[in-house]
C-alpha cells in the first residue's frame, strides 16, 4: 500500500488529535464493496488503434474497505483500495477522503480538516457545486475526497451563512478542486421553498455567483433550479483546423486550453413521485464551459487527418497512434453535454428491498445520448446493484464519438 | 312555567350527555402520554422487519422531537449509517452520506423509504388529527373505544386512522393506518410495559395490508427528556457531523 507523504501528515494529525479522545467515543461502521466492470469499445472508432494505448474498453474491478464514523470528535472515512484492470499491473491504495472536526467555539460554530463539501439542488448537473465539483452520472464512482478546507458557520432555526476557506496557501494548481478559494455560502427557508446563495473567489475562476431554490408544492411534487454566472473560465478544445503535420502528431498538442470569458451554467428540474414507489424526474441544463458541437466534430476531423498517414512511409505509427489516443482525453471531463436533458424513471419498494431506474440522457447541442439502465437489492447489511449503459447518437457526437459502446456493471456492498 | 321547567330539563339531560361523551382532544392526549410523555426528548428505536414471519431486516434510528412538529432522524445500522431525515411540519429533508447535502424530498418520498420513518418520528397524535367516537368494540377481547382521526395537517403519513383505545386506561390497543388514497395501508397493535415504573407503550407492531405477508415491529429502546437547541433543526445544519449530546 503507498499512500502520498501529504495524507501521511494528514494520518498523523488525525492521529494527535483522536488517539487521546478516542477513549470518549468511537462509533465507527465499516463496508466492504467489490465492483466489476466490463467495457465493450467501439470497434469502428475513428480514433483506431489509438485506443490500445487508453483504458477505453478495458474491463475493471475494484475492492474497497471503507472506515466510515466518528473517533471522538473526529469524523473520518478512510478506504483501502485493491483495483485492477486489463492490461495493466493491479495497484493498491490507501486514501483520506475525510478528516475533519466540527467544533464550537465562543458560540460560533466551525470546522477544519479535510471535508466533502457538496452543494446544489440538480443530480445530473449541479451548476453551483463550485467547491466540491462532484462528477455526475459515473459508473459506482468510488467514494468523494473531500477538500482541505476551514469554515465558519452560523445558524438560526431557518438561515445560514458559512465563510469557507478552501485548500489554504494554494493559488491556482491542475485541477480546479485542488485550487486555494474563498466563498460565502448562504441558506434560507421561506416556507415550502429552500433557497441557497454561493459567492466564491479564485484565481482560475475569478468571482462565481450562484443561486439555486428547491420547493416542494405539493405531496408528490418537488421543482429545482440553479444558475452560476462566472467570471471566466477555461476548457481543453482539440487541436485547432489548419495544423501541421508536426502538431497533428504532437501528443501534447492534440487538445489545447482556451481561455473563457464570463459565462454561465443553468439547470431546472422536477421530480414526481407516487404512492406506488414510481418516479420520474426531469432536468435540462446550459453549461457554458462544456465543449460545443464544433469542438467534438473538430476532434473528429483532426483523428480522420491522422489516420491516413499510417500509410505513409516515415511517419511512425506509435506517433499517429499516440496523438489518437492523447486526443481522447477530452472524454475525461466532467461533464461532456453542453445543452442537456436527463429523464429518469424509477422505482423502489422498500419492503421487498428492490429498485430500478432507467435514466435517459440527450446532448441537445450534438445529438448524442446515453442510456442506463440499472437494477438493485438491498438486504439486512448487504445491497447488490447491477446495470448497464449504452452510449450511442450523432456519430460526430462527444457519446458517438466515445469510444466505448456500453459497459456494464455488478456490485456488492456488505456494511458491518 | 311548564314550557320553562321543561327547556331546564333538557338541558340539563343534554349537558349529562355530552359530560358523558370522551372529549377526543383529551383522549388523544392520554393515549400520546403512553408513547411520548414529553414535549422535547430524544428516542432510541430499533425496527425488525418480518417476511412470512422470518426476519429480513434489522435498522437502528435516533430520533430527536421537538415541539412543532419538529423531528430529526439518525440512521445508526451499519447499511444506513449516516444518513439522516429532518422532518419540520408538511416539510422534509434527507441527507446521504455519500452526497454530504440536503435534499428536500416530497411527502410522497418519505413514506417509500425503508419503514416509513413517519413510523418512527411520529409519536403523538393529539397535535395532528380530530375526529369522532365510533363506538366500542373487543380488540383481542379487550373493550375498546373505537375513534376516526382525520389529519388536521397534510403532512402526516395516514391521512385517516381508526384508533382502539382501550376502555379502562385509555391506552392505544391498535390503529388502522390509511394512507393518502384511503386505502388501508397498515394495522399497528401496541404492546405495553413498565418502563421505569411507568406504564409505556413498549413496541408497536406494523402489519402491512398490502402486502400481507410482511410486517415490522418498532422496538422503543428509551425515551429521555432533552431539549435540543434550534440549529440541530434547520436543513443546512445537516451537513455537520455533529449530533445532541
Amino acid at each position: 500500500m503507498k499512500a502520498p507523504p501529504r495524507q501521511h501528515r494528514l494520518f498523523a494529525v488525525l492521529a494527535a488529535v483522536v488517539l487521546p479522545a478516542a477513549a470518549q467515543e468511537v462509533d465507527l461502521g465499516w463496508t466492504t464493496r467489490v465492483i466489476a466492470e466490463a467495457h465493450q469499445r467501439r470497434s469502428d472508432s475513428i480514433f483506431g488503434a489509438g485506443l490500445d494505448l487508453t483504458s477505453f474498453g478495458s474491463e475493471r474491478g475494484r475492492i474497497e474497505q471503507e472506515l466510515r464514523g466518528r473517533v471522538g470528535p473526529a469524523n473520518v472515512l478512510l478506504t483501502a483500495t485493491a483495483a485492477g484492470q486489463q492490461g495493466q499491473k493491479p495497484e493498491a491504495r490507501v486514501r483520506v477522503h475525510e478528516a475533519f472536526v466540527d467544533f464550537t467555539l465562543g458560540g460560533e460554530r466551525f470546522t477544519a480538516g479535510k471535508k466533502v463539501l457538496s452543494g446544489d439542488v440538480g443530480y445530473a448537473f449541479r451548476p453551483i457545486d463550485v467547491l466540491q465539483r462532484e462528477p455526475r452520472l459515473q459508473l459506482q464512482a468510488p467514494p468523494m475526497e473531500g477538500i482541505p478546507s476551514m469554515s465558519w458557520d452560523n445558524f438560526t432555526a431557518d438561515s445560514a451563512w458559512s465563510v469557507v476557506l478552501t485548500n489554504p496557501g494554494h493559488g491556482q494548481r491542475d485541477a480546479a478542486k485542488d485550487d486555494g478559494s474563498v466563498a460565502l455560502k448562504l441558506y434560507r427557508r421561506a416556507g415550502t421553498v429552500d433557497l441557497h446563495g454561493i459567492a466564491r473567489h479564485s484565481a482560475r475562476n475569478g468571482v462565481e455567483i450562484g443561486a439555486a431554490v428547491a420547493a416542494v408544492p405539493d405531496d408528490a411534487l418537488e421543482l429545482h433550479a440553479s444558475l452560476l454566472h462566472q467570471q471566466r473560465g477555461a476548457q481543453r478544445v482539440p487541436l485547432a483546423d489548419g495544423a501541421t503535420l508536426t502538431q497533428l502528431l504532437n501528443n501534447d498538442q492534440a487538445l489545447e486550453s482556451r481561455r473563457l470569458g464570463a459565462l454561465q451554467k443553468a439547470l431546472i428540474g422536477a421530480t414526481w413521485t407516487s404512492e406506488s414507489g414510481l418516479s420520474l424526474m426531469s432536468e435540462l441544463w446550459w453549461d457554458g464551459s462544456a465543449n460545443s458541437a464544433a469542438d467534438w466534430q473538430r476532434l473528429a476531423r483532426n483523428a480522420a487527418l491522422r489516420n491516413p498517414l499510417l500509410t505513409v512511409p516515415g511517419v511512425p505509427t506509435l506517433a499517429v497512434n499516440g496523438a489518437n489516443a492523447a486526443s481522447t482525453r477530452l472524454f475525461a471531463q466532467a461533464n461532456l453535454v453542453r445543452r442537456g436533458a436527463l429523464v429518469r424513471m424509477a422505482w423502489s419498494d422498500a419492503a421487498s428491498g428492490w429498485s430500478a431506474a432507467a435514466d435517459l440522457l440527450a446532448s441537445l447541442e450534438d445529438g448524442g445520448r446515453t442510456l442506463m439502465l440499472s437494477v438493485g437489492h438491498s438486504a439486512d447489511q448487504l445491497r447488490i446493484d447491477g446495470g448497464l449503459r449504452i452510449y450511442g447518437g450523432k456519430s460526430d457526437s462527444a457519446f458517438g464519438l466515445l469510444p466505448e459502446r456500453r459497459a456494464i456493471f455488478v456490485a456488492l456492498s456488505l456494511a458491518y | 312555567m311548564f314550557k320553562t321547567l321543561f327547556l331546564v330539563a333538557m338541558a340539563t339531560l343534554s349537558l349529562g350527555a355530552v359530560a358523558a361523551e370522551p372529549n377526543i382532544k383529551s383522549l388523544l392526549k392520554d393515549a400520546d402520554a403512553f408513547r411520548l410523555a414529553m414535549d422535547s426528548g430524544r428516542v432510541e428505536t430499533e425496527v425488525r422487519t418480518f417476511k412470512a414471519g422470518v426476519q429480513d431486516k434489522t435498522r437502528l434510528y435516533t430520533v430527536y422531537l421537538k415541539p412543532g412538529h419538529r423531528s430529526l432522524v439518525l440512521f445508526r445500522s451499519p447499511a444506513e449509517r449516516g444518513q439522516k431525515m429532518l422532518m419540520l411540519k408538511d416539510d422534509y429533508w434527507l441527507m446521504m452520506p455519500s452526497s454530504q447535502r440536503p435534499l428536500r424530498i416530497t411527502p410522497m418520498q418519505k413514506l417509500l423509504g425503508e419503514a416509513s420513518t413517519g413510523d418512527i418520528a411520529t409519536m403523538t397524535w393529539g397535535d395532528d388529527y380530530d375526529g369522532t367516537l365510533l363506538g366500542e368494540e373487543n380488540v383481542d377481547y379487550l373493550p375498546c373505544l373505537k375513534l376516526e382521526l382525520t389529519a388536521t395537517r397534510k403532512g402526516v403519513s395516514y391521512p385517516r386512522i381508526v384508533l382502539f383505545l382501550a376502555k379502562k386506561g385509555r391506552h392505544p390497543v391498535q390503529a388502522e393506518l390509511y394512507v393518502a388514497s384511503d386505502k388501508l395501508a397498515k394495522i399497528a397493535r401496541f404492546t405495553m410495559g413498565d418502563v421505569e415504573g411507568r406504564r409505556q407503550v413498549t413496541s408497536m407492531t406494523l402489519i402491512d395490508h398490502l402486502q400481507k405477508e410482511r410486517s415490522t415491529e418498532v422496538h422503543y429502546l428509551s425515551r429521555t427528556a432533552k431539549t435540543v437547541s434550534d440549529e440541530y433543526f434547520n436543513p443546512a445544519f445537516l451537513v455537520r457531523a455533529e449530533v445532541p449530546e
